[in-house]
């Protein structure tokens, strides 16, 4: 009975601990979502530069230059698709697409994703989950009473990836090399009698 | 040569299809919908012919649409499949590849593989939906329940194989081989050729030009050429077009027409649509031409996945073709009128 409990008292943990570490992100003084970091760093302000740019080659599925300012400053847009479900059995039900900002100064460098909008999806002809709309919905609007469950989980989702983005992103412009791990060595088993 | 084409991209498909299997898999998708309706015509009969919403004075069946998507590296499938009278007898063939009631359905929609050899490339190889026209099978992707004229003359599916180059995001083309049109296995070898350029000229607006030339499903030689475009104006405003014309056999009987699609969005859960079609029957050796005109006004009310659609159309028929009557059942009218309420869930 005791394993029992201890179980369910596990389950439960399991599912709320995980709701607990996100939360939608915060507002700017505008009113509009926005993910803000300032960064500290030993990196010149050319080779940040050249690796932003880099990393947004990297990630081109789903981001791309919009414009470069000036030396230190540039924006991108992006997009991160929205599934229905975080089930193994889901499909996508939308995107959100937002910009990036940075902007590099001496010494620091600072980044933000803002402007976050909604796009539905729908099932076209081939069965392939396609943009409904070309104009998107911000992700600021108030929803309607049958869909804030809806609004509250792209709140979140969007959120997640904006968190990790920030971790992904700072690791390039640190020029973190990723160690993927190595598969163990494969054994050659001799079946030789000597 | 057609055939020899045919086998080799198949084997192509095939190889690729291989080399990616230990590639990242996304997780198995599974998505669908369901729709039923109430249809009423004021003169009491079924008059309205086209596809879908037959049924008077009756709460009727549309069908049930599964889906399955999966994608493993470059490669990818689509499995869909639909039950009821809009997936089965109405616009599916069965498996002698006719259309009859009470026959065994294959029930099949979309079954295809797709190989994207580069960001740009991609080929694919099966049974889809096609590539011509505004409207489609599915209730959840058309704004309006009932479905034009246009819609129900044209071609459904096409089984066959095609390659589809992106030059940009806003330019593409599309080739490819094809059975005859609405049929899973060729009965005289692959014996169509189709295409479709794509052009996005501005944010929001698509135009696809699509030509389609081989067997159709009456065993006609025939040759489409259809213009479906879509415009995004404004968040509310959105306005479509579809117009095409298609000649078959030696006579060059067929049709023509031109549907225009307007549609105002009141808020991103309520919108109206109009769809204003000409349609024009080409007569046959010469023979007179008949048209029709229809109206059709669809309000889309959405609550999460459902979609309610209460719909009012007028169809004007000058030249007796639909064989529209009047109330009585048996003297023959110039025109049509009926009102119909849907309900679409999707998944």
């Amino acid at each position: 009975m005791k394993t029992v409990s201890l179980l369910v008292l596990l389950l439960g943990l399991s599912i709320l601990l995980p709701a607990q570490e996100i939360a939608p992100l915060p507002k700017d003084e505008t009113g509009k979502y926005t993910y803000y970091e300032v960064v500290s760093t030993t990196v010149s302000q050319d080779t940040l530069k050249a690796r932003i740019q880099s990393f947004i080659q990297k990630q081109k599925k789903e981001l791309k230059t919009a414009a470069v300012a000036s030396t230190k400053e540039l924006v991108a847009n992006g997009k991160l698709v929205i599934r229905k479900s975080m089930a193994m059995l889901s499909h996508p039900s939308g995107e959100i697409a937002y910009r990036l900002y940075f902007e590099a100064n001496n010494g620091k460098y600072r980044f933000w994703l803002s402007d976050f909008e909604f796009f539905p999806y729908q099932k076209d002809r081939y069965g392939n989950f396609v943009l409904s709309t070309t104009v998107g919905i911000p992700l600021e609007s108030e929803p309607k009473k049958w869909n804030a469950d809806q609004w509250d989980e792209y709140r979140l989702q969007t959120s997640k990836y904006a968190t990790e983005f920030a971790t992904r992103l700072k690791d390039h412009l640190l020029n973190k090399a990723v160690q993927a791990p190595q598969p163990p060595e494969k054994k050659v088993i001799s079946k030789i009698w000597k | 040569m057609k055939n020899n084409i045919a086998a080799l991209s198949f084997l192509l498909l095939s190889t690729a299809t291989v080399a990616v299997a230990q590639e990242k898999a996304s997780p198995l998708e599974i998505s669908g919908s369901v729709d039923t309706y109430y249809k009423y015509d004021f003169n009491k009969s079924g008059n309205i012919k086209t596809f879908f919403a037959g049924e008077q004075n009756s709460v009727s069946l549309g069908m049930i649409d599964l889906a399955l998507k999966k994608t493993t590296g470059k490669a990818s499938f689509v499995g869909e499949l639909s039950f009821g009278p809009r997936g089965q007898y109405e616009s599916i063939p069965d498996a002698a590849g006719g259309y009859a009631p009470t026959a065994n359905g294959f029930n099949i929609q979309n079954l295809y593989i797709n190989y994207a050899f580069t960001d740009k490339f991609s080929m694919t190889a099966g049974y889809m939906g096609t590539f011509i026209g505004y409207e489609v099978i599915s209730p959840a992707a058309n704004f309006n329940y009932s479905t034009s004229y246009l819609f129900g003359s044209g071609p459904f599916q096409n089984a066959g194989i095609k390659g589809t180059y992106a030059f940009s995001d806003k330019v593409s083309l599309m080739v490819g081989l094809f059975n005859e049109w609405n049929q899973y296995r060729a009965s005289r070898g692959v014996s169509s050729l189709g295409g479709q350029l794509m052009v996005s000229p501005v944010e929001g607006w698509t135009a696809y030009i699509n030509g389609l030339h081989g067997l159709d499903g009456y065993g006609n030689y025939s040759t489409v050429i259809d213009l479906t475009t879509a415009y995004q104006i404004t968040d509310k405003v959105k306005i479509g077009l579809n117009a095409a014309d298609l000649s078959a056999g030696d006579d060059k009987f067929g049709y023509s027409g031109v549907a225009l699609y307007p549609q105002y969005a009141f808020t991103p859960s309520v919108a109206l649509g109009l769809r204003a079609e000409y349609f024009n029957y080409k007569g046959i050796s010469g023979g007179p031409s008949a048209s029709v005109t229809s109206f059709t006004l669809s309000g889309n009310i959405k609550s999460g996945g459902l979609t309610f659609i209460p719909e009012v159309r007028f169809d004007n028929d000058k030249d007796f073709s639909q064989s529209f009557f009047k109330s009585d059942g048996t003297t023959l009218n110039k025109s049509a009128a009926q009102f119909s309420l849907a309900a679409v869930y999707s998944f």
